[in-house]
């Protein structure tokens, strides 16, 4: 549990308020209702790339990171698929500064040339640092385009190729911001030594005046249900192949979803998982192996993945996962993996609530999904769900013309 | 309401911050525990943070220490591996392995609703491990793998080719580890440095809501464990000359810059001066490097200089992944800063700005009362108590410009900076 109280300023932004006054710290955290599923073909990555403009300059804020460092504070943002997520960590005392420098960059942010062809350098360089300058680094540009035909997910938060960064105009940040940067599609979680009544004054003083959002977002294209297999094969210049198997998912908060999240668990969590102790620690294929679900909140991937043994195939890594999953399918789930995976969630939200920060972000995250107390719900609901209610769901999820492969294949003259 | 947004709110610098002492027990075997309670939380960690050895006998062998600490959960006499697995993950109980340059051990991360239960086996793992050979076949394996995955990266391979610069390959600090290292690895290696030196002056670092209850379970476990006792010979390193070094790579996107120096010790009454001209430098986000190579040129996705901690004495090292082309320019431009910040006056905008942010920062650190154990234990190490972090609030109140510019003209020159460039 994490207390709070919320209230809704006229222009739409909801706030929520969490007292903690074990700290001299404050935290303020707002969440834009945008990401990389919000954006269109040609113009990806465009939610991530806006994240870094939001750090330039606003009407009366020259340089935010100055003017924020200059009161004690310290900051930063990240962009996924669904949300976009700016946090203010400060001494509580100042915790005025950080209405002052987030309200100004809603209301009125800079866009200026000198900014744009800056952060598209930057994020250019990102994109190369993270993703195609690393081994195995494009893996998810080249799973999510094959497993998505029409939905958004088909690629990455920084964008599908680096291309569309180059071509992005003026236009195209200015309506981005007037449509997703307003005061509706926000929600602000201010936690620490701070006070509801002293948060109140200030949250209507500084947002009060925020006009609120006039252009419609776009509808996002649903994916239709797939209906056969599809695979994908690459050689790349790696030292071992490696495999990733994904199968569609339900969205964070329709039927099934929770029931994804504990097979998963079940197949993959920790090293006395099925995957770890059947196919790393007993077998000779896999070198290393996991299995996670996307979290997203449209119907999103399941992904089972690995890297392969020094000379073995992807290909026979794909066949001995296969007789994993299939034996899974035909067993039961024991009253002893069930109380482990609970023992784990619960672990998990105890050692998750230790900072503060994360207390804030994720009070934010259940609010934008329509419900702060979700947080606790979920997690009561997700360890009470019994065992014939999982496998039902793995036998609908876990089916050949639901996967998509990519064997992601060693050119390596190591091999 | 109609708000004049052009003022900026008034504010204010925290004058005064706690920096609490752990709670000390000696153990019967002589091992010192340092706790520090946290009410409030249901988490507890506990560390055990042995000295490494800095100089390993036979270079070949200097993948003994990791393969022995991972090792540890791979059996015992009295469980298998998968027993092992099992029993922490029922337990939602994270033991990982601790190691840096100069400490190595494992460290609990457990709930206090477990801790009594868990506790029993991580002690097991201390004395009783067996070092199978299947298992070790596999680690040996995966780790060759890694290593040929690490190699790949052009950030990874400069770090290694800067330590091995600065530290040199006949210390532990600057070697780098190959393939045919982990094929010289046999059993006994792991037995052998088990029983004769892996726990050697250890201590313990405990944070939890933790009553006299578990701590008497900690001192009756852990007060048994065999300790070697052993006289640290300290590492002195000397600065080298022009050293630069080069791996072009046609493939790569970018080139990996890494450029550094030794420094002084934490003791030094020079050592706050060094630390701060690092902080203008590049040690946060409104650094020089950074609004000059990021904000202004667009070169890069970050770039950033910190120190690192050492008990004879600190180093330094900036770190970036830039654009090829530029790659020079880069490093031209870090000189530029470097004597920029040396001989120019300092803007008083940026000193306020800096000072603030280092107060914020410091009681940052000390907010969250999980990590205090933490910062106690950093400050320990190097052989200081908590007094540090009082003359460091001083300090940061009270500093001008001058002095930490003089400092940074002794101990940044050019002439010694080790400079690897990947990619």
């Amino acid at each position: 549990m994490i207390n709070y109280h919320q209230f809704i300023l006229a222009n739409g932004l909801q706030v929520l308020v969490h007292e903690d006054h074990s700290t001299k710290m404050a935290v303020l955290n707002l969440l834009y209702k945008v990401g990389s599923r919000n954006e269109i073909p040609g113009k990806t990555g465009l939610a991530h790339y806006f994240e870094h403009l939001m750090f330039g300059s606003s009407k009366n804020v020259p340089v935010f990171d100055t003017a924020l460092e200059r009161v004690g504070g310290s900051c930063n943002a990240f962009t996924n698929t669904d949300i976009t997520n700016y946090y203010i960590s400060l001494p509580a005392v100042n915790i005025e500064t950080a209405f002052w420098l987030e309200s100004d960059r809603m209301l009125e942010l800079n866009l200026s040339r000198k900014t744009i062809e800056t952060q598209r350098k930057v994020v250019i360089e990102e994109f190369k640092q993270r993703y195609l300058n690393q081994p195995y680094g494009d893996v998810f540009h080249h799973i999510r385009s094959l497993a998505f035909d029409t939905h958004p997910y088909q690629w990455p938060t920084i964008g599908k190729e680096i291309e569309d960064i180059v071509n992005y105009t003026k236009q195209d940040v200015e309506e981005f911001y007037f449509t997703h940067y307003r005061p509706d599609n926000a929600v602000m979680v201010v936690a620490g030594d701070i006070t509801f009544e002293q948060i109140k004054v200030l949250a209507d003083k500084w947002f009060g005046n925020i006009p609120s959002g006039e252009i419609p977002k776009k509808s996002i294209p649903k994916e239709l249900p797939q209906t056969g297999k599809k695979t994908l094969t690459l050689e790349a210049d790696v030292p071992t192949d490696a495999l990733y198997k994904v199968y569609h998912m339900p969205g964070k908060l329709q039927e099934g979803y929770l029931e994804s999240d504990l097979i998963t668990d079940i197949i993959g969590f920790g090293r006395s998982s099925l995957l770890e102790q059947r196919l790393v620690k007993n077998g000779h294929i896999f070198a290393s192996v996991g299995a996670y679900i996307l979290g997203t909140v449209d119907p999103g991937l399941m992904v089972f993945s690995g890297k392969m043994e020094k000379g073995q195939s992807a290909e026979n890594a794909e066949s001995v996962l296969d007789e994993l999953i299939a034996e899974f399918l035909q067993s039961q789930v024991e009253e002893n993996i069930l109380t482990k995976v609970k023992n784990q969630a619960e672990a998990m939200k105890t050692y998750e609530s230790v900072q503060l920060l994360n207390r804030a972000m994720s009070l934010a995250y259940y609010a934008h999904l329509g419900d702060p107390n979700l947080y606790q719900t979920e997690y009561e609901k997700k360890t009470r769900i019994p065992s014939e209610q999982i496998m039902d769901w793995a036998s609908t999820i876990l089916k050949k013309e639901n996967a998509s492969v990519l064997y992601y294949k060693s050119a390596s003259k190591l091999n | 309401m109609t708000i004049d947004r052009s003022l900026a709110p008034e504010f204010k610098i925290p004058e005064h911050i706690d920096f609490p002492k752990p709670i000390q027990r000696t153990l019967r075997n002589g091992v010192h525990l340092y706790f520090i309670p946290t009410p409030e939380i249901g988490a507890v960690k506990l560390e055990l943070v042995a000295d490494a050895p800095g100089i390993l006998g036979r270079k070949e062998k200097k993948l003994v220490p990791y393969f022995t600490l991972n090792m540890l959960m791979e059996g015992t006499r009295g469980k298998t591996s998968a027993n092992l697995d099992e029993f922490f993950d029922t337990f939602a109980t994270e033991v990982e392995v601790i190691s840096t340059f100069e400490h190595q051990g494992l460290s609990l991360l457990t709930t206090l609703k477990h801790f009594r239960k868990v506790l029993p086996l991580f002690r097991e793992l201390l004395t009783e491990a067996i070092f199978p050979e299947k298992e070790l076949a596999k680690r040996k394996s995966q780790k060759a793998l890694s290593l040929n995955i690490m190699r790949e990266k052009t950030g990874n391979r400069a770090s290694q080719l800067f330590r091995k610069g600065l530290f040199g390959d006949e210390h532990a600090f600057g070697q780098i580890p190959e393939e045919e290292d982990v094929n010289s690895i046999e059993r006994a290696d792991l037995i052998d440095f088990y029983q004769s030196q892996l726990w050697c002056n250890p201590e313990i670092f405990l944070t939890g809501n933790l009553s006299d209850i578990e701590l008497d379970l900690i001192e009756e476990l852990l007060g048994d464990l065999p300790v070697h006792q052993a006289i640290e010979v300290p590492h002195i390193f000397n600065n080298k000359t022009n050293h630069r070094l080069i791996e072009d790579r046609d493939t790569a996107l970018q080139s990996s810059i890494r450029l550094g120096c030794h420094l002084i010790p934490k003791s030094d009454p020079d050592y706050f001066g060094l630390w701060a001209f690092n902080v203008f430098l590049g040690g946060y986000f409104g650094s020089r490097l950074i609004k000059n190579i990021r904000e202004d040129k667009g070169h890069t996705y970050g770039i950033y200089s910190s120190i690192g901690s050492l008990k004879t004495a600190d180093y330094w090292v900036v770190m970036a992944d830039v654009i090829k082309e530029n790659r020079d320019d880069v490093i031209e431009e870090i000189y530029k800063e470097i004597y920029k910040l040396q001989h120019e006056p300092i803007p008083l905008a940026e000193l306020e700005t800096v000072r603030n942010y280092l107060v914020g920062n410091l009681l940052s650190n000390f907010s969250s009362s999980f990590e205090l154990i933490s910062r106690f234990k950093s400050v320990h190490q190097a052989g200081l108590n908590l007094d540090f972090y009082k003359q460091q609030l001083d300090f940061i109140k009270s500093f001008q410009a001058e002095g930490i510019q003089g400092i940074g003209q002794k101990y940044l020159s050019p002439e010694y900076m080790v400079e690897v460039i990947v990619g």
